[in-house]
C-alpha cells in the first residue's frame, strides 16, 4: 500500500473515524483504524463492536491494499503537521507503515488486518431517508432525557419509531420523557421501530451537521447511518421499550401559558434556595400569576418570585424537580410555553406554545412532579 | 450460564432433555446460536454453520430461538447478581464480572458468595451456571470456563503463577485463531513459554498485543469492574503490607486517602452529604464510623479533618491497623424518593 493525500484531508476523516475508538487493553486491533484502499478510494473503518464508522477519502495510490494501523499515533503525527501532502506507505511485509512529511519520515509498526471486526452485513434492511437537520435536532431534543441506568437498557437509547409517514424520536429516564416527531418527507413503506444508543447518537450528532440528508437503514440488530461519504454502523440496544403512550395524560384540564425565558430565569434563582437533595420547587398557580417558591429546612433559605401568565384551570399547587424543568425549557425554543397539568401527583406535559397538530415538528414533554411534603 | 440459550429450551420442553439441540435457524445460511453439550460431544459449536453442524451431528435438533425469553431470564440473574454487590460488568446476556471485594452480605470469602450465587441461579432459574474466581477479570473470565458445565474453578493467589504456565494461548482472552497462529509460530503455546519473554521482546513481536500478553501473565490485570448503575457511595479502602502502627503514620495514610478519593469525586462532579471511615485492626475486627452534613460536601481538608477525627474517637490507641476505607454516601447524583416516576 502506497499513497498520497492532503495531511488536513486526511486528518479530517480519521477524526471523523476516530469516535469509535476507545481505548481497549484486553482487543488492541480496536485500537487501529482498518485502512483499505481500492481505485484511488481510501476507506478508512473503525470500531468499538457496538458502533463501527466507514468513512471514504480520495488519495493518489500507486499501490492498493489493506493494513490495521495504530489510531492515536497516527492522529497526533496529523494533528502536529501543518497542512503538506503527505505519503503512507506499508513495507513488503506488509506491517511496517512508513509517513513522509516535508520534515522527514516517521515509522510505525500496523497490525494484521485479517484481525481486525467484519463489518455487520446489511440483511433484510428497511430505509428512510431525512434531512440531516432533523435527524441532529430529534438528537439534541431527546439525547438529555435518556436514562443512564444499565438495569433498565431500553430507557439509556432514544427509541426511534417509523411510521409511513412519520418519523418519532422518544427518550425517557422515568422521571422526563421528550417525543419528538416530524413528518415532513418522511416515506417509509413499513411501520417499525427501534432503540439507538446513546453513545452512538452523541458520535452521529457531531458529524451529521455539515450535511444534507441522512439514510437509516435498519433491521433488527443494527442500525446503518449513511451521509456524505460516511458510514456508521450502530448496534442496537436489545430490549423491548416501555409503553411510552400509556403515561401521556390525554386529558389535563388546567393549562399555563407563560414566557419561556421568564420561568426559565425565575426556576434558575428559586432552584439556589431549593433543598439540594430534591431540588424541589413549588408552583401555585392561580388565574393570572405564578408563584414559585422553594425551601431548605436545613438551612432556613427561601425564596418566592411572582410570575404573570395566563391560566385556566383550578387553582393547584405541584411540586417539581427545578432542574428538570430548567433542562426542559432550555430545549424548548419558542417564546411561550404551554404545561398541562391535571393534579399534584400526574405528569405535567410541556409544549411550545403555537404548535398545532399538522406542523411538520411536534415536540412534546413530560414531568413527573416531587410529592409536596406538607 | 452453561449453553445459555440451549439449556433455557431443555427446560422449557422437556422433551428435548439429553438430546443433542442447536439454537438457531435450520435454513441454508443459518448459523448455531448455542449447542446443548449433548450437541457439542459432536463438535457443535456456536456460530458454526447450521449445515456443517447437520453434518457433525445428523440427529441434531433445530430449535428456533426466543430472545424475549431469554432477555427476562438474563433479567433475573442480573437481579440475583445485584442481591451481593452493584459492581457488575455484564460481558453479554449470560455472562458478568462481579467485584465482590466488597459485598451487600459482607462476607469474606469470594468463593462462598460465587457457591451462593450458583445456587440461587439453579433455585430461582433451574438452570446452571458456572463460575471462575481469582484476583482479576482475566483469571476470572479463564476459570469460568474450567469447570464447566456446573462447576466453579479457583484460582488461588498462590496458585496465579503455575496456573499461568500451563494454560495454554489460546486459553487467553483477547486471542483469537489468528493471533495463535502467531504466537505458535514464535513456539509460544502456554503460558510458560510466555513468561520467558521480556516485555521489550513482546512489544517487538507482537505489538501492543505483546504489551498485554506480557502483563496479564505477570498477574498485572488492574482493570476495574465496570459497572453503570446509578451508584449511591463512592469509597476508596487499602489493605496496607505492613500494619500501621502510630498515629502519624495512620493519619498521613487517612490524607492520602482522602486526597486520591477527592480528585476521582471532583473528576465526576459527585458530592456527598455522608463521609464514612471504616478500618480494620490487625486481628480482623472491622470499625466504621460515618458523620453527615446538611449540605453536600467535596472539599478536601473538611473530608480529611472529618476523617481523622472520626478515626482519634474511635481508635483504641495502640492496635495496629491492616486496613482503611474512605468514602461518601447520600450523593448528589441520588434520586430522592418523593420524586414521582411514570408507571412504566
Amino acid at each position: 500500500m502506497r499513497f498520497s493525500v492532503s495531511s488536513s484531508d486526511f486528518l479530517k476523516k480519521l477524526q471523523v473515524a476516530s469516535g469509535a475508538i476507545n481505548p481497549n487493553p484486553v482487543l488492541p486491533i480496536l485500537e487501529d483504524f482498518l485502512f483499505d484502499i481500492e481505485n484511488n478510494v481510501l476507506t478508512i473503518s473503525s470500531t468499538n463492536l457496538e458502533t463501527t464508522i466507514i468513512t471514504k477519502l480520495d488519495v493518489v495510490a500507486d499501490e492498493g491494499g489493506k493494513i490495521a494501523v495504530p489510531a492515536k499515533i497516527l492522529l497526533d503525527t496529523l494533528k502536529a503537521l501543518p497542512d503538506q501532502p503527505i505519503t503512507f506507505a506499508v513495507d513488503e511485509n506488509g506491517s511496517g507503515i512508513e509517513l513522509t512529511s516535508d520534515y522527514g519520515k516517521y515509522k510505525l509498526a500496523g497490525d494484521n488486518p485479517e484481525d481486525f471486526p467484519e463489518t455487520p452485513a446489511e440483511e433484510n434492511v428497511d430505509h428512510i431517508t431525512l434531512d440531516a437537520w432533523v435527524l441532529a435536532n430529534a438528537i439534541n431534543k431527546t439525547l438529555f432525557a435518556t436514562s443512564s441506568d444499565e438495569l433498565r437498557l431500553a430507557m439509556t437509547g432514544v427509541y426511534v419509531q417509523v411510521d409511513f409517514n412519520k418519523i418519532v424520536f422518544v427518550a425517557t429516564d422515568a422521571h422526563k420523557l421528550v417525543k419528538y416527531q416530524y413528518t415532513e418527507g418522511i416515506d417509509s413503506e413499513v411501520t417499525n421501530s427501534f432503540i439507538m444508543p446513546k453513545k452512538a447518537l452523541t458520535l452521529i450528532k457531531n458529524v451529521v451537521t455539515n450535511e444534507s440528508t441522512v439514510k437509516l437503514s435498519y433491521n433488527s440488530t443494527n442500525v446503518f447511518v449513511d451521509f456524505g461519504d460516511t458510514r456508521m454502523v450502530c448496534r442496537l440496544v436489545d430490549a423491548k421499550y416501555p409503553d411510552y403512550n400509556a403515561v401521556i395524560p390525554v386529558e389535563n384540564p388546567n393549562l399555563l401559558t407563560i414566557s419561556r425565558k421568564d420561568f426559565q430565569s425565575s426556576l434558575k434563582r428559586i432552584a439556589i434556595y431549593a433543598n439540594k437533595t430534591t431540588n424541589q420547587v413549588i408552583l401555585n398557580i392561580n388565574d393570572g400569576s405564578l408563584t414559585i417558591s422553594a425551601q431548605d429546612l436545613d438551612f432556613s433559605n427561601e425564596a418566592t418570585e411572582q410570575l404573570s401568565c395566563t391560566y385556566s384551570g383550578e387553582p393547584m399547587t405541584i411540586g417539581f424537580n427545578a432542574k428538570f424543568l430548567i433542562e426542559m425549557l432550555g430545549i424548548l425554543e419558542s417564546d411561550d410555553v404551554v404545561f398541562e397539568l391535571s393534579t399534584p401527583n400526574r405528569a405535567g406535559i410541556l409544549m411550545p406554545s403555537e404548535q398545532t397538530d399538522t406542523d411538520s415538528e411536534h415536540l412534546l414533554m413530560l414531568v413527573m412532579p416531587v410529592m409536596m411534603s406538607n | 450460564m452453561d449453553a445459555f440459550f440451549a439449556s433455557v429450551e431443555q427446560r422449557d420442553h422437556p422433551q428435548l432433555r439429553g438430546k443433542p439441540i442447536a439454537v438457531g435457524g435450520n435454513g441454508g445460511r443459518g448459523v448455531v446460536a448455542a449447542a446443548s453439550y449433548e450437541a457439542r460431544k459432536y463438535g457443535v459449536r456456536s456460530a458454526m454453520p447450521s449445515r456443517l453442524a447437520k453434518q457433525k451431528c445428523p440427529h441434531l435438533i433445530f430449535v428456533p430461538h426466543r430472545f424475549d425469553v431469554y432477555k427476562s431470564v438474563s433479567q433475573e440473574i442480573r437481579d440475583i447478581f445485584y442481591q451481593y454487590t452493584d459492581l457488575v460488568e455484564p460481558l453479554s446476556l449470560d455472562e458478568a464480572y462481579l467485584d465482590v471485594t466488597i459485598n451487600k452480605p459482607n462476607h469474606k470469602s469470594a468463593i462462598y458468595i460465587a457457591e451462593q450465587i450458583r445456587k440461587k441461579i439453579l433455585q430461582q432459574t433451574q438452570l446452571t451456571a458456572s463460575a471462575g474466581v481469582s484476583i482479576n477479570k482475566f483469571l476470572a473470565k479463564v476459570a469460568s470456563d474450567i469447570n464447566k458445565p456446573n462447576g466453579l474453578k479457583v484460582i488461588l493467589p498462590v496458585e496465579v503463577e503455575d496456573f499461568m504456565k500451563t494454560l495454554p494461548i489460546e486459553k487467553f482472552f483477547g486471542v483469537g485463531k489468528v493471533t495463535a497462529q502467531r504466537l505458535k509460530a514464535q513456539n509460544i503455546r502456554t503460558g510458560a513459554d510466555l513468561q520467558k519473554y521480556t516485555l521489550i521482546e513482546l512489544v517487538e513481536l507482537f505489538g501492543k498485543l505483546g504489551k498485554y500478553l506480557y502483563e496479564v501473565i505477570h498477574g498485572n490485570d488492574h482493570r476495574i469492574v465496570k459497572s453503570n448503575r446509578v451508584r449511591k457511595s463512592f469509597s476508596i479502602e487499602r489493605t496496607f503490607d505492613t500494619n500501621l502502627e502510630t498515629q502519624n503514620h495512620i493519619e498521613a495514610k487517612i490524607k492520602e486517602l482522602c486526597l486520591k478519593l477527592h480528585t476521582s469525586m471532583e473528576d465526576k462532579g459527585v458530592k456527598g452529604k455522608t463521609i464514612n471511615l471504616k478500618f480494620r485492626y490487625a486481628d480482623f475486627t472491622t470499625y466504621t464510623r460515618t458523620k453527615s452534613y446538611l449540605d453536600f460536601m467535596d472539599d478536601l481538608d473538611t473530608l480529611q479533618n472529618t476523617a481523622c477525627g472520626l478515626f482519634i474517637n474511635a481508635w483504641d490507641g495502640e492496635s495496629s491497623l491492616r486496613l482503611i476505607g474512605i468514602g461518601y454516601s447520600k450523593l448528589n447524583t441520588e434520586i430522592p424518593e418523593s420524586q414521582l416516576q411514570f408507571p412504566f
